[in-house]
């Protein structure tokens, strides 16, 4: 199977379903797998490796760049990292020496472990420092755990205080989404009605080629339930999406890249700052993986997406801390 | 089911037995015993029955690997549980009713709720709802 297939095709060789149904069949396997160290660009459908920051001349003149990074865990003092705090600031690093420089960088969640005073200043005063114009926060479920999301949306929920919300740059609408609120026992990440309202209510004054990009914490697409890594009511969203011609889907929460696509979306999860978790279904249970110490960095990451103008589609490149 | 419970309910004889011996060898379980029973037991001279002094000190759920140890618990009323996070993960114990909520618990960390009126119990982490459990107390 070469890449591309992999990319584009599901597990029995057929196009990916771009009908009304979801394709369930073999999802797990046609998930694409970026191992250790890999730096990949999906553009097109069509992979090829490039180096983080090497925007061609073309993306650099017509488009624009943004940095996605996930799961910075703030105060998590387990095995699997003892310096959170010194792999956040690498990763800092990396976006200051992007060049040219990100418009803007987008947060998915688990900003902080344990929501603890003041680790949440430490990752928006770290985030400053970089040229980026605006940062955006989306909440992972340890950032609203304690209090139901009181700091994070007197923080970061916007006038309306809801915390999801919506903008427009330079021709791309970008939607970030809420999943982590009012878990309920048993169940799984959710949007909540309130918002699935929104949601469809955002996007239907826009017209089909107008390419969106979503965020959310918890994958919207069903990588693994088992594991609560799934949104409940994430197809309930999407079905409001399937008619625009360029859908890309960025989440957090499982600490590993995987990609899938489906009709004209496409998801992927992404890497964190802290720690990695094991590949789904892999050992007991979900949670921190501790490897030895000079691999840590190899499956640590972040991820810049380049935006190409008229050409309706996103370069993605992961990069890792190695 | 029943049969999952009851080996269960021996496995956990065995460790009540294990820290009954464990009290007798000095080892520190203090953490565990709910205060305002101690004189109770003493005063019964209940100290020799290694079973009797452990459930003083109240029984205990485990967490690791995402799991709660004893997922169906059955205690007498005026029994105070102790929960452990024994796992890598950030972890809480929050009553579906509110009725009892615990910090997030780092490893390691403990939280204990002491049971005073029968009832039927369910709980579960907040930080991952999947994990769910309850407390029966008669």
């Amino acid at each position: 199977m070469t890449d591309d297939s992999t990319y584009t095709r599901d597990a029995d060789g057929a196009e990916v379903s771009d009908g009304d149904g979801v394709d369930r069949r073999g999802f797990l396997q046609c998930m694409a797998w970026a191992g250790t160290g890999l730096v990949w660009t999906a553009a097109g459908g069509v992979l090829s490796s490039r180096a983080l920051g090497q925007a061609s001349a073309e993306e650099a003149a017509l488009g624009f760049s943004f940095v996605q990074i996930s799961d910075t865990h703030i105060g998590f003092k387990g095995e699997a990292n003892k310096d959170v705090l010194g792999t956040f600031e690498q990763a800092i690093t990396r976006i200051k020496a992007l060049d040219p420089a990100p418009s803007f960088i987008v947060h998915t969640g688990d900003i902080t472990h344990t929501q603890k005073a003041g680790a949440f200043d430490t990752v928006t005063e770290a985030l400053k420092g970089t040229k980026a114009e605006r940062v955006f926060y989306i909440p992972g479920e340890n950032d609203v755990f304690a209090d139901g999301g009181k700091e994070y949306l007197g923080r970061f929920g916007g006038p309306a205080g809801t915390g999801w919300q919506s903008f427009d740059y330079k021709g791309v609408h970008f939607i970030g989404l809420i999943n982590v609120l009012n878990f309920k026992a048993g169940g799984l990440g959710s949007l909540g009605q309130p918002q699935l309202d929104w949601l469809k209510k955002d996007v239907e004054r826009l017209t089909s080629s107008t390419p969106l990009v979503v965020f959310a914490h918890v994958p919207l697409w069903a990588v693994y339930p088992k594991w609560g890594w799934v949104t409940d009511d994430g197809e309930q969203a999407l079905s409001y999406l399937k008619r625009f011609g360029s859908v890309t889907v960025l989440n957090g929460h499982i600490h590993q890249i995987m990609q899938k696509v489906e009709g004209n979306i496409s998801f992927y999860t992404a890497l964190s700052t802290a720690f990695p978790q094991p590949a789904p279904g892999v050992g007991e249970g979900p949670g921190p993986v501790k490897v030895a110490a000079e691999q840590l960095r190899s499956v640590l990451g972040l991820r810049e997406v380049n935006y190409v103008q008229g050409k309706s589609r996103l370069a993605i490149v992961d990069s890792t801390l190695a | 089911m029943n049969g999952n419970n009851r080996s269960i309910r021996v496995r956990w004889l065995w460790r009540l037995a294990v820290l009954g011996a464990a009290t007798f060898g000095g080892l520190a379980v203090a953490t565990w015993a709910p205060a305002g029973q101690s004189d109770n037991g003493a005063a019964a001279g209940q100290m020799a029955q290694p079973v009797t002094v452990a459930a003083q000190a109240g029984p205990r759920i485990e967490i690791t690997k995402h799991k709660f140890s004893r997922p169906t618990l059955t205690v007498p009323a005026g029994t105070t549980v102790t929960w452990l996070n024994r796992d890598e993960d950030l972890h809480t114990v929050v009553s579906t009713t509110l009725a009892f909520k615990s910090a997030g618990l780092e490893t390691d960390e403990a939280y204990s709720y002491k049971f005073a009126k029968p009832g039927v119990y369910e709980y579960f982490c907040t930080l991952h709802p999947l994990m769910t459990g309850k407390v029966i107390v008669k």
